[in-house]
């Protein structure tokens, strides 16, 4: 079980530079609570604040110790098998998400490609269905991955309220917004790279 | 052959059957156009296959059959309908026993069903019980010698529909590298020179597949040891300016008239007719897939961090090999996305529309230094040096025109929208 000290450690190294909203999104941790433990990793000299903006990235020394530790978590609980297996699993998916994204976006009208302007309700609806039918395959990959490691556990609860958000009509959180399908969707991909240590 | 058809100028089977690739080479046998020695196992074969679970019964004989006499083929998916890079494809493939090209031929079949595929035609109104056929063909080889290599061609320029051919070569290249974008390519006409018998030859076939389909044609081809040879044709499918332009300019050749010039562009096509791209005749330095329309001029940042820095002075566009989580500040902060890798469905390409941005994706080989200033086409995918001049419209003249035949169609002049002029005429014209 990772500490919430790695927790949000390892959340900068996945996201990027980032504010304590999206932290918290992405561990499941309270903001306060965020902000405590960034504040002890900034005096560790792992994090560092950017005051202009109010956002926090990580240090040199910050990304080497979430190399180690993640490499660490993932060896002691012999985890690397399940994850190679699953990440196989989720380079399946990944072009038909994209695809799904940009459908979402785009859509072919007389044989052309133009701007979905979400005013067919039937258009987007089969769009929404395909992406239920997919994130149902996708949840199969999560749950291997948080079988194999908890904190993974995360990004089903996240994918499944970006598309329950969509349905309730916010249709930005699809495809378009930093805390849509998509942006957790990639920030999945990028944690796998991390954790097996794969370089882009 | 009940599964199988060997394809030449006598074939007289549609595209539900031959799938549209077949289809496609057997008009190129029609036209007197050298194709690479080549036969189909039909769409019902296919659809065989997805009912039983297994190839159809006496397939293996007529492939064992089909084969005699070819040593290295590919096989190639060809639906119905095109699905591009939905499906298999097996290259290089050295027949050594029957089992090859079975099993060859049913990963082909069985790539159908794969849910990317699925959704696919989901989203595109695809029936699924289409099926798709598998064409088996004799390899040529670009890479053979010093007089060999491949390439893609439009018989337009498919940016602005100019009627001058277009595309890319590769020398010394196998024709995978081409479509992959793994390698740098050259502009087409550098054929010319290089090998002038090639290239007369595929201006002749360019004109010929035009004159057949009456409309801006693709065509994929290989030339081995100087010979030329066409593996795949199918009409251009332009967009925008560049369909208005066409559909115009066939008009004006007398190959349409103008009732099917009106038809030939979707009121679709109008609403990007107007987003500003870069003049024609600037000196493209790359080019890639456009991902998000418009037009962006900045300097270039190599990094999310230099891009945030280099943004409080100035514009920049943000370069990047292919985009993720962290970039997302620099994409914020960019004016426009280049990206190295990656397609129209990538995670820059995503991103990029989700925040309005023109963006160019997949423009491989190319080193620029931080700082320098460039503009990007979203539209084209064209990479220009420093800030050339912008157009927002490439086909004024002949978008006037097209308009002016519209009106004349509907007998309403009054002032609208684009778009409206064109529906009204389409209105009358189907009646």
């Amino acid at each position: 079980m990772s500490g919430p000290d790695l927790l949000v450690l390892h959340a900068l190294r996945c996201v990027g530079t980032a504010g304590l909203t999206r932290l918290a999104a992405t561990t499941g941790l309270t903001e306060p609570n965020v902000e405590s433990e960034l504040i002890d990793l900034a005096v560790a000299g792992l994090t560092t604040r950017d005051a202009d903006f109010g956002v926090w990235s990580l240090t040199g020394a910050g990304r080497a110790a979430d190399v180690k530790r993640i490499t660490d978590e993932l060896e002691s609980a012999a985890a690397r098998p399940a994850v190679t297996a699953a990440y196989d699993g989720f380079l399946v998916l990944n072009p038909e998400l994209l695809d799904l994204c940009t459908a979402w976006q785009l859509r072919p009208a007389d044989g052309v490609v133009i701007a979905n302007d979400h005013r067919d309700p039937s258009y987007d609806a089969r769009v929404l269905d395909r992406f239920a039918d997919f994130h149902r395959r996708a949840a199969v990959v999560c749950a291997e991955l948080s079988a194999a490691l908890s904190r993974f556990g995360r990004y089903h609860v996240r994918l499944t309220e970006a598309l329950d958000r969509t349905r309730a009509g916010k249709l930005e959180e699809l495809a378009d917004s930093t805390s849509s399908y998509h942006a957790i969707w990639a920030e999945l991909h990028e944690d796998l790279l991390a954790t097996l240590g794969i370089p882009r | 052959m009940r599964w199988i058809r060997r394809l030449s100028a006598e074939v007289d089977e549609t595209a539900e059957v031959l799938g549209g690739k077949a289809h496609g080479l057997v008009v190129l046998h029609r036209l007197g156009l050298p194709v690479p020695e080549a036969f189909v196992v039909t769409t019902e074969a296919c659809r065989a296959f997805l009912r039983d679970g297994r190839l159809p019964h006496g397939l293996d004989e007529e492939l064992a059959t089909a084969t005699g006499g070819f040593d290295v083929v590919s096989v190639r998916s060809g639906a119905p309908v095109s699905m591009p890079g939905m499906m298999n494809t097996v290259l290089n493939l050295e027949l050594t026993s029957a089992d090859d090209a079975l099993s060859a031929v049913e990963a082909v079949f069985s790539s159908w069903n794969t849910p990317r595929a699925r959704t696919y035609r989901e989203l595109n109104d695809i029936p699924h019980e289409l099926g798709t056929a598998a064409v088996v063909q004799r390899m040529v080889f670009g890479d053979r010698d010093e007089h060999s290599g491949t390439g893609v061609a439009f018989s337009r320029d498919p940016n602005t529909g100019a009627n001058v051919p277009f595309g890319d070569v590769l020398f010394g290249h196998q024709g995978e590298a081409v479509v992959s974008g793994r390698s740098r390519t050259l502009p087409l006409p550098e054929l010319a020179d290089r090998e002038p018998a090639v290239w007369a030859g595929l201006l002749d076939a360019l004109s010929r597949v035009e004159a057949h389909y009456r409309d801006a044609c693709y065509v994929e081809f290989t030339y081995e040891s100087g010979e030329l040879w066409l593996l795949q044709v199918r009409p251009g499918r332009f967009s925008g300016a560049a369909a208005v332009r066409v559909a115009t300019d066939l008009a004006d050749e007398g190959v349409l008239d103008r009732r099917e010039a009106l038809l030939r562009v979707s009121p679709h096509h109008l609403r990007h007719v107007r987003t500003p791209r870069i003049a024609p005749g600037e000196d493209v330095l790359a080019r890639g897939l456009g991902a998000c329309p418009g037009v962006a001029t900045g300097r270039v940042a190599t990094t999310a961090d230099t891009a945030v820095r280099m943004a409080v002075e100035g514009p920049v566009v943000l370069v990047r090999p292919e985009t993720s989580p962290h970039d997302m500040r620099g994409l914020a902060a960019a004016t426009g996305i280049l990206t190295a890798r990656g397609g129209p469905a990538s995670h820059a390409a995503v991103v990029a529309r989700a925040m309005g941005k023109p963006a160019v994706v997949g423009v491989s080989g190319l080193a620029l230094d931080e700082g320098t200033l460039i503009t990007i086409d979203g539209t084209s995918g064209e990479v220009v040096l420093g800030s050339p001049r912008i157009v927002t419209t490439t086909a004024d003249a002949h978008l006037h025109r097209l308009l002016g035949w519209a009106d004349d169609v509907s007998g309403d002049r009054s002032p609208r929208a684009d778009a409206d002029r064109l529906s009204a005429a389409h209105a009358v014209l189907r009646g």
